[in-house]
């Protein structure tokens, strides 16, 4: 329905359509003219040094921050000020956030079941019985009844990752998930986002971990100033940028 | 011999390892300037109150300070000779801790004796219990506790009729049963083999208003036994009601829930009638319930009423809706004020007697300035505008003058000019005062949750409504126990303020035995039952919020 209105900028390929995005804060502008464009099953690292509008961006894609200029297409809904395609795409769109967000009131069963039943109207047999799934997919099973303050890092994050899961999205965010990390739980939570990426999820990630870059994207986009400076595949961008910026950032983050 | 020689060598050896007189004067006495004036000054008022108890009780005085040298000896021998108890440990950590809190000790035992001694001479020894004497006894000192059996019936329920008496001992078994239905219902044991008691107990705590309401206010018989007016209008009420809730996903429908919703009203409506029709629980005047009884009402009404109104209150504060566009407001602005000014002003300048009237006939142009703030401080967003505004409004005025604007006030604003019951005005001003308090506690609340919480709720595509009755609620109500706890306590005890706008509640019957002939003088007595009453209550509900916060885990996340 939605595609219907006004020209079409979207192929049915492309699960994400981004079209010249602006996003001010007051003065400031986050986003001087966002253009992208996803495939279904794509995986995209995002990277770029801080402050240039990597998160923002696609914090966009769900709107929990509003673009202010352009559009936005996901899932062939357009993201407005209606409040019913932000729902409905908010149902497609998972997030895994830096600090984990995980509920401390409930336990990590009720974490991952709450939104599955009251948002997708589950029974809660079978959102339980997925949410066990999922908990079994990041190694983690036993923790169910245990509340998100009895975890480690690695394990909230992990909770995090199977809470976003059960929702059944068809795309991924991940906004700097291993950020906020001791070094050695790092490496759990990449080894199931790897999972995730091979699995065909289609996948938006902004993060620093250059492995995971070279090893499962298809496309690496360089953030700098609040505009996509250069987008490349991964082999190529690491060992030949075609932009002058890009080789001064990778020099600087592999070199320190 | 000589071993002990060697142990007074020893000990001496000891002594001095442990004790370092530089160390303790320094420390004790001439540390610094202040510390010196300050020990200076405590021994000459430890020493003046000393003398001057020795005076009046100097058997007690000589006792008390007896027992305190023998904790300082205690606490010496324990320092100096490693001789400590656990007993002498704690004196020396929390009362003789130096020579200033040594001091400080004596110096409120000896205060501390001289008030209960005090209260004890007045309360018992030299006290009267005679229940039929109620007239102070001239001729003894102490407190006739008489008047408190004499005027019992006033200082619990006031005013009410003596044949209602047996109405309010029923409502307040039917609470203690209640009470402890839930408290069996919540034993672990019980919890488990019999989950459906807890249903019931709370399904019957939703039902005790309406039976509360019934025992204390009583049913109005309407003489034909179904009015088919009264019917019809309630049912459409009632169906309006659930059409509102189902358009808002509140709730869903299917035949049952239906059927329940539409038969709820004429069910109701047919019980009230044959209970009143009965005549057990004819109508009490509202405005005769006073003294403990009053008290109570109102503590329980207000809170419960202002609790849901607070929230709502501090969400709309919080709320970001879509404000009123600009070109919407300043145009309807404009025209109300040109309108305003074309009829309103030709007339108070005409009848206006000098240039202030003059100036006030023209208060249509403050139209035009207040929605350049409305739309400069709350960009048109009239949630939360109104909230802001009833909350500061609120707040800016003192309790005691809500209280007489309620009663002086509300019957203007009833239709025809009936008058309004005196107890339902100030619950209602009460019940604001009361909500835009506890509106600004919530908002610290909500405050307090982290804003990754709001983000992963957003993320997840729950609606505003689940997000807050899921995630935002349960973990702000969660930290704001203690503050809400205070503000229900605070409730009960401001509730004495209607006793100055006419109403005999607790403190209000009081003031009035007070100025009653059959009990003239007696007034110690009472403000001492007053305070012991007021104590207890508040007290039971801190340590109740207490139990609850360690309950549900605090801190403990």
């Amino acid at each position: 329905m939605a595609m219907m209105q006004g020209p079409s900028v979207s192929n049915v390929e492309d699960i994400v359509v981004c079209r010249n995005v602006h996003k001010w804060y007051g003065e400031f502008e986050a986003l001087k003219g966002v253009d992208l464009d996803v495939k279904t099953g794509e995986v995209i690292v995002i990277l770029g040094p801080s402050g240039s509008g990597k998160s923002t961006f696609i914090r966009c894609l769900n709107r929990l921050e509003e673009h202010q200029e352009g559009r936005i297409i996901i899932d062939g809904i357009e993201l407005t000020h209606d409040l019913r395609n932000i729902n409905e795409i908010r149902r497609e769109v998972g997030m895994v956030f830096q600090q984990f967000n995980l509920f401390p009131h409930l336990t990590v069963m009720e974490n991952i079941t709450l939104a599955p039943i009251h948002v997708r109207k589950w029974s809660r047999e079978r959102a339980e019985e997925l949410a066990m799934q999922w908990l079994t997919r990041v190694g983690i099973p036993e923790q169910a009844e245990k509340y998100p303050g009895q975890l480690s890092g690695g394990q909230q994050q992990r909770v995090a990752i199977a809470r976003t899961l059960t929702m059944q999205p068809r795309i991924l965010l991940f906004d700097e998930p291993t950020s906020a990390l001791d070094p050695e739980m790092i490496k759990e939570v990449l080894d199931v986002m790897r999972d995730l990426a091979r699995g065909g999820y289609t996948i938006l990630a902004v993060t620093h971990e250059m492995g995971f870059a070279r090893e499962v994207a298809d496309r690496v986009i360089f953030f700098d100033a609040g505009q996509i400076v250069e987008t490349n595949h991964p082999s190529e961008f690491f060992t030949n940028p075609k932009e002058e910026r890009t080789k001064l950032f990778l020099n600087q983050i592999l070199h320190h | 011999m000589t071993t002990l020689t060697n142990t007074i060598e020893e000990r001496r050896k000891t002594f001095f390892k442990r004790f370092n007189w530089q160390y303790f004067l320094q420390d004790n006495l001439t540390g610094s300037r202040w510390l010196t004036i300050w020990v200076a000054f405590i021994t000459l008022v430890t020493v003046g109150v000393f003398v001057g108890q020795l005076g009046s009780a100097p058997g007690w005085t000589l006792i008390l300070t007896a027992v305190w040298a023998v904790g300082i000896l205690m606490v010496v021998a324990g320092e100096l000779f490693g001789l400590h108890t656990s007993f002498s440990r704690w004196l020396k950590d929390n009362l003789l801790s130096s020579i200033s809190n040594t001091l400080v000790t004596l110096l409120i035992i000896l205060l501390v004796a001289q008030v209960v001694s005090g209260i004890w001479q007045w309360g018992y020894v030299t006290a009267t219990f005679d229940s039929t004497r109620t007239a102070p006894d001239l001729r003894s000192e102490g407190a006739t506790w008489g008047v408190l059996w004499g005027a019992r019936k006033l200082i619990l329920t006031g005013t009410l009729a003596p044949e209602h008496t047996w109405r309010v001992i029923l409502t307040g078994a039917m609470v203690f049963v209640l009470w402890l239905i839930s408290f069996i219902a919540t034993r672990p044991t019980v919890k488990t083999s019999m989950g459906y008691l807890q249903r019931i107990s709370i399904t019957l705590w939703l039902l005790a208003p309406i039976a509360s309401y019934i025992f204390l206010a009583g049913l109005e018989y309407h003489e034909p036994f179904i009015n088919i007016r009264t019917l019809l209008t309630g049912l459409v009420i009632v169906v309006a009601f659930m059409a509102l809730l189902w358009f808002f996903k509140v709730i869903k429908l299917d035949p049952v829930s239906i059927g329940l919703w539409v038969a709820a009203w004429p069910i109701g409506y047919v019980i009230w009638q044959l209970i009143a029709r009965t005549g057990i629980f004819p109508t009490i005047n509202v405005d005769e319930w006073g003294g403990l009884l009053l008290t109570v009402i109102f503590a329980i009404f207000v809170n419960i009423l202002s609790f849901p109104l607070g929230i709502l209150l501090a969400l709309g504060r919080r709320a970001d809706v879509q404000g009123i566009p600009v070109w919407i407001v300043w145009p309807i602005a404009l025209i109300a004020t040109v309108y305003l000014l074309s009829t309103s002003t030709p007339e108070l300048w005409t009848t206006s007697r000098n240039n202030v009237e003059r100036a006030l006939a023209l208060w249509p142009l403050l139209i035009p300035i207040a929605a350049y703030f409305y739309q400069r401080s709350f960009q048109g967003n009239m949630v939360q505008a109104f909230s802001v505004l009833f909350i500061e409004l609120i707040r800016g005025v003192p309790l005691i003058t809500l209280l007489f604007m309620a009663i002086v006030m509300a019957p203007f604003f009833t239709a025809s000019g009936s008058a309004i019951k005196n107890f339902w005005a100030v619950i209602v001003g009460y019940t604001i005062f009361s909500a835009a308090y506890m509106a600004e506690l919530v908002r610290g609340g909500l405050q307090a949750i982290p804003k990754g919480q709001y983000e992963a709720a957003d993320s997840l595509g729950f609606n505003v409504l689940q997000k807050y009755r899921f995630i935002i609620l349960p973990q702000a109500l969660r930290i704001l126990i203690p503050p809400l706890a205070g503000s229900v306590i605070g409730t009960f005890k401001s509730s004495s303020l209607v006793a100055l706008v006419g109403m005999f509640d607790l403190v209000g019957i009081v003031r009035g035995i007070i100025g009653n002939g059959q009990w003239l003088g007696l007034r110690s007595e009472l403000y001492a039952f007053l305070f012991v009453l007021y104590f207890v209550v508040s007290s039971g509900v801190s340590w109740y919020s207490r139990r609850l916060e360690k309950r549900m885990g605090l801190g403990t996340r």
